[in-house]
This record gives structure tokens, C-alpha cells and sequence, in this order.
């Protein structure tokens, strides 16, 4: 089947919240390797659709694939195919999640953070973990705080730690939901940059964001959303300098002038 | 633990306010101790008897009714000890025994320490009787409120629990033993369970056990007492859990951690420090509440300053009531907030 050449595949996949149906029908294909921006108006869906991905939200109907193989098929609300639960748990830990506040766990230092999904998901041996985690908090620059409590650090470090949270467990796919958005301005930088960093080094992420900058310079791919489906979708180039469809161009309009 | 010994042995980075909180309990301990050697013994307080005390004393050894009672107290630094007889011409005495010095207490402020020594010293509890008093209520309260916690913990959890039958069980423990009095519960438990099943509490102490009815009534009231605040303290865990925000829930997750995983080292050991306040607040409540025990013949604090009160007829007693229960209150609240404290750390 085609799907084995896609890291991550969704096929019609909708969601509703009671009445309100938030996304519809949206079919998306990510190659290896790809940088993919998620761009809209508040309300389209687009964390909806990211939180589908990794389970925190449970689609209506829809079928999901990640590295070509079955992950999650419903439909009515109900599981159609059952996957194997180790199976699916492994197909989970290829995706690491980003969020809008962080959610780091305060209760455990900065390295505790890290080191403890692979050592109590993984099962992984304890020192390698350490060393790699160590490792991780160097490449986000934050070898130094290693044994502080998350909320003694500034939100963009608490962000970059997050991202090296979820590294650790070495997912081939990261999600980001509006990583930057909770961040004062001068923090914004050092955060773009480590995810630049990862982008160059080949990382697959879909990013949900409003750095229109961020999006020009590192997507492969901008997919504009609104009201559940993906309105537009293009190279940045297409998307920023070119936008064919109306409501792209006004939402564009609106964010570039504020 | 390790770091904390070190913190301990390591004074000269201890922080100055408890650098003299240690200097004046020190001090204090080291007065009272002086204190306690100076003190006056037993004989020397009973050989302070009048002549004419002595004199009927004399005559109760040969007699078999016994004309005069003895009464002596010691507590810690000060002791009292008191003579009365009966009959026509009945006299009593008074002494209070103070840094070496023995002090007539039939008046005034002598009369009122001997009084406030005397009452102390019968609600403590020091006689044979283990459950007396003041160990009764600290017994009580304190492993009660153990029992709650481990099961408010577990009935919090089921409450919380997708599964509709176990979640449905807990709401209704809860609501049943929320929604009925503690006096009533602690009945059943003490009278109706054992009608019911055919034993009786006693059984569970050896037969020649002549304490066996009160370690009895204090197993059964344990028993009410824990189930009792079991139910309180899961509405305390009930909330602390909902209170840690839902992204802690969706980063675990995320990460692949399973509900449990999440439960036991995400979600709970936060919730902690939230559930610290209130359940300081249930254990001073549980406190004055295990006053209730007398109703199945226990005697803690409260009951014992109500007999004496009546069969003294002072008044007095319920002062050093009031002051044993803030010394409890006062201990358990610092350890509550060195609780708190600990598990701030992170903030
Ligand atoms: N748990 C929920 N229950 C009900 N409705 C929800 C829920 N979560 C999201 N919605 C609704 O779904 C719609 C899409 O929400 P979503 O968070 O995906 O938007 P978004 O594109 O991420 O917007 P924003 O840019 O503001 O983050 C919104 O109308 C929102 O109110
Ligand atoms: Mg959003």
C-alpha cells in the first residue's frame, strides 16, 4: 500500500465535541522528515486536530497511521479495528508532544523530568538514560539546570526543557501546539532555535503556531485550518506570498498587520 | 533520610530561627530537668502530715475501714499530695511540692496549683490504664487518622474511577458515613456488629485480661473512628487530585505512562501538599470528636474533667482541659506544617 512511504497518515478523520463538530474530514500525508506548520483563525481546530494524533483527544471516525501501519480506526464514535495494545503503545511513543504551558512536572527536577518516561515506559537502564538526558539538556542549552525545580526557570527554559522531556524518549515525530504563545517576547528566540535545530537535523514535526516568521523560514509545508478543515495548504511561498483562497488571505491580513 | 541526618548533625548551617528554637527548648528541658531533681519525693510530701493526720493514719493501718484518703501526684517538675478523712470532725490537707520546697496548698494560688496538678495528672491518664485520657485521645485520633488517609486514598480513587460499580461503591460509602452521625456509627460498630455476628469485642483480649472490655471499646471505636474519617478524608484527596491541572494528566500521557503510573508519581505525591491543610483541620476536628467515646464507657480527656467535676465539685477542672488539648492541637499543627513545608520544596 502507498501508505508505507508516510511517516504519519490521517484519513478523513472528524471529530465532534457533542453537537460542535470541530474537525472535518481531514486527510493529511507527512513524509519523513517533513516540517509541517498549522496555521488558522482561534477555534479551527487546530489543537484538536494535533491532540487527535496522540490520543489526548479520541477522533469520531477517521483512520490514523503512523510509519504505515494501523494505529487507530473508528467510526460512529466506536473502535472499528483493534489494534494490539503493544502495538499501539509503541506506535504512541514515536510521537512527543509540546505544549502551550508546558506541563512540566513540578514536583521533580529538571533531569527527574526528563529521565522519567524512559526509565518507567521504556524500562530502560537508569545511567544510560541519565547520561542521554545530560546530553539533551546540552543541545537545548540547559546542561547547568539540571537539578532545578521546572518552576524556578523562566517559561522559555521550562519549554526547552519540555522539548528535551519528550526527545528523551526518541520519538521520530514531535507535535507542537503553540509552543511559543504563552512566552514573553525575548523568550520567544531561544525556544524557535532549538526547534529550528531539530528541523535541520531531520526531526518529522507538525507545528501548530503563530510565528508566521518561524513558518516562512523552517516548513516544508504551511496547511492553513478554518472551521475544521484544511482550508489551504502549500509551500510557505505559496501560502504567505500567494494565497489563493479568500479566507486565507484575510486571515493573513489580520495577523501581519497587527 | 540521609541528607536529612546531615542537615541535622550540620548546626552551623542551620538557619538562626532554629538555631534559638532549639537553644530554648534546650534550656527549657535542662530547668525542668534541674526542677524535676530538686523536687520533693513521695515520702518526704507524705511525711508532711499534721500530727493529728499522722495520728489517724496510724490508726487505718491496724483498722480495716479506712478513715483517710491519700491522694499523691507527680507531675513532671511539681507534685501534690493530699490527706482527707471522714467522719465527724473531717479534716484535710493540702501540699504542693516545688523545687525543694513543700508549700501548704489549702488556699489561695497554693490551693489552685494543687487543684490544676491534681486534675492534670488524672486526665494524662498515668494510672494503670493504658486508655486513659490523654494517651486515649492521642491513640485514637492519631491511628484513626491513619486508617483515613489509606482509605480516603483508596475510596478517592475509586470515586474518581471510570469503572461505574466501583466508583458508585465509594460515592456511597462516602455519602453513607458523611450523612450519618459519628455517634451512631461508633453504636453500631460497638453493639449492633457484635449482636449481629455473635461476639463480643472483649473476646478479642485474652480472658484474664482485666483491661479486656476497655481495649475492646477502643478496638471498636477505632474501627468507627477510621471508617468514619476515611470517608472525610476522600472528599480531601477527592479534591486535592482534581485540583492538579489536566495537562499534568496529558504530558504523562503523552509520554506513553499508564493511568496508574500517572496516579502514583504525577498526580498524587502533588496532590499531597494540597491535601496537608485539610487534613490538619480533619485531625483537630477528629480530635474533639473522640470525646464521643465515652458513650461506650471510654474516659478520654473531656469525660474524665466532667467526672471530676462532679465528684469534686470544682470548677477548675475544664482549665487544664483546655490547655492539654491546645498543647496537642499546637504539636500536631507543626508537624502538619512541616509537612507542608517539605512538600513545597518545589514552588
Ligand atoms: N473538550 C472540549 N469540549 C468541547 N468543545 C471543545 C473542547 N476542546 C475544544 N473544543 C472546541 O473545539 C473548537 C476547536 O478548538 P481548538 O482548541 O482545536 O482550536 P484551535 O484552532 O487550537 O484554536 P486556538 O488558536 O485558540 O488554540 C473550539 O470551538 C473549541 O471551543
Ligand atoms: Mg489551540
Amino acid at each position: 500500500m502507498a501508505q508505507n512511504e508516510y511517516i504519519l497518515e490521517t484519513e478523513h478523520v472528524s471529530k465532534r465535541f457533542g453537537d460542535l463538530v470541530v474537525l472535518k474530514d481531514i486527510n493529511l500525508q507527512v513524509k519523513k522528515g517533513e516540517v509541517i506548520c498549522i496555521i488558522g483563525p482561534s477555534g479551527a481546530g487546530k489543537s484538536t486536530y494535533l491532540r487527535s494524533l496522540n490520543q489526548l483527544e479520541t477522533i469520531t471516525s477517521g483512520k490514523i497511521f503512523i510509519k504505515g501501519r494501523l494505529f487507530l480506526h473508528r467510526e460512529k464514535d466506536h473502535t472499528v479495528e483493534r489494534i494490539d495494545k503493544e502495538t499501539q503503545k509503541a506506535l504512541l511513543l514515536e510521537m512527543g508532544m509540546c505544549f502551550q504551558r508546558f506541563n512540566l512536572f513540578p514536583h521533580k527536577t529538571v533531569l527527574q523530568n526528563i529521565m522519567l518516561a524512559p526509565i518507567e515506559v521504556k524500562h530502560e537502564d537508569k545511567e544510560t538514560v541519565k547520561k542521554e538526558a545530560l546530553e539533551l539538556l546540552k543541545k537545548v542549552g540547559l546542561y547547568d539546570k539540571a537539578n532545578e525545580f521546572p518552576n524556578h526557570l523562566s517559561g522559555g527554559q521550562q519549554q526547552r526543557v519540555a522539548i528535551a522531556r519528550a526527545l528523551a524518549m526518541k520519538p521520530e515525530i514531535m507535535l507542537f501546539d503553540e509552543p511559543t504563545s504563552a512566552l514573553d517576547p525575548e523568550l520567544v528566540g531561544d525556544v524557535l532555535q532549538v526547534m529550528k535545530d531539530l528541523a535541520n537535523e531531520g526531526m518529522t514535526m507538525l507545528v501548530v503556531t503563530h510565528e508566521m516568521g518561524f513558518a516562512k523560514e523552517v516548513a516544508d509545508r504551511v496547511l492553513f485550518m478554518a472551521d475544521g478543515i484544511i482550508a489551504e495548504e502549500g509551500t510557505p511561498d505559496h501560502i504567505f506570498n500567494h494565497p489563493e483562497n479568500p479566507r486565507t488571505q484575510s486571515f493573513l491580513r489580520s495577523v501581519l498587520n497587527v | 533520610m540521609k541528607t536529612f541526618l546531615k542537615e541535622l548533625i550540620d548546626i552551623k548551617n542551620w538557619k538562626k530561627k532554629t538555631k534559638v528554637t532549639w537553644c530554648v527548648v534546650l534550656a527549657v528541658f535542662a530547668v525542668c530537668l534541674v526542677l524535676s531533681f530538686l523536687k520533693p519525693s513521695e515520702s518526704d510530701m507524705k511525711a508532711q502530715a499534721s500530727a493529728e493526720m499522722q495520728e489517724l493514719l496510724k490508726k487505718d493501718e491496724t483498722s480495716s475501714r479506712k478513715r483517710v484518703t491519700v491522694t499523691y501526684n507527680s507531675l513532671f517538675v511539681i507534685n501534690y499530695c493530699s490527706f482527707s478523712s471522714s467522719g465527724a470532725n473531717a479534716i484535710s490537707e493540702k501540699y504542693v511540692g516545688f523545687a525543694g520546697k513543700i508549700f501548704k496548698a489549702d488556699t489561695g494560688v497554693g490551693k489552685f496549683t494543687g487543684q490544676m496538678v491534681n486534675y492534670t495528672y488524672r486526665m494524662l491518664g498515668s494510672g494503670e490504664n493504658i486508655l486513659h485520657g490523654a494517651k486515649l485521645t492521642l491513640f485514637l485520633t492519631t491511628i484513626s487518622m491513619v486508617i483515613g488517609v489509606a482509605l480516603g486514598t483508596v475510596l478517592a480513587l475509586g470515586k474518581i474511577s471510570k469503572n461505574k460499580v466501583i466508583s458508585k461503591i465509594c460515592s456511597s460509602y462516602i455519602f453513607f458515613f458523611r450523612g450519618t452521625p459519628l455517634m451512631i456509627q461508633l453504636f453500631v460498630v460497638y453493639f449492633t456488629v457484635p449482636a449481629v455476628f455473635g461476639f463480643a469485642w472483649r473476646d478479642l483480649f485474652a480472658a484474664g485480661d482485666d483491661q479486656a472490655v476497655y481495649k475492646g471499646a477502643f478496638i471498636a471505636a477505632l474501627i468507627a473512628y477510621g471508617l468514619n474519617s476515611g470517608a472525610y478524608c476522600a472528599e480531601i484527596v477527592r479534591a486535592a487530585i482534581q485540583s492538579i491541572e489536566k495537562g499534568q494528566h496529558e504530558a504523562a500521557k503523552a509520554l506513553g505512562m499508564s493511568y496508574g503510573q500517572t496516579m502514583k508519581m504525577i498526580i498524587l505525591p502533588q496532590s499531597v501538599r494540597r491535601m496537608v491543610p485539610p487534613v490538619c483541620n480533619e485531625f483537630v476536628m477528629m480530635l474533639k470528636d473522640a470525646s464521643l467515646v465515652f458513650a461506650i464507657s471510654l474516659m478520654d480527656i473531656t469525660t474524665i474533667s466532667k467526672n471530676i467535676m462532679t465528684s469534686e465539685v470544682s470548677y477548675n477542672v475544664f482549665l487544664p482541659a483546655l490547655v492539654i488539648y491546645l498543647i496537642i492541637t499546637a504539636f500536631f499543627t507543626w508537624i502538619f506544617d512541616a509537612i507542608e513545608k517539605k512538600f513545597s520544596l518545589y514552588e
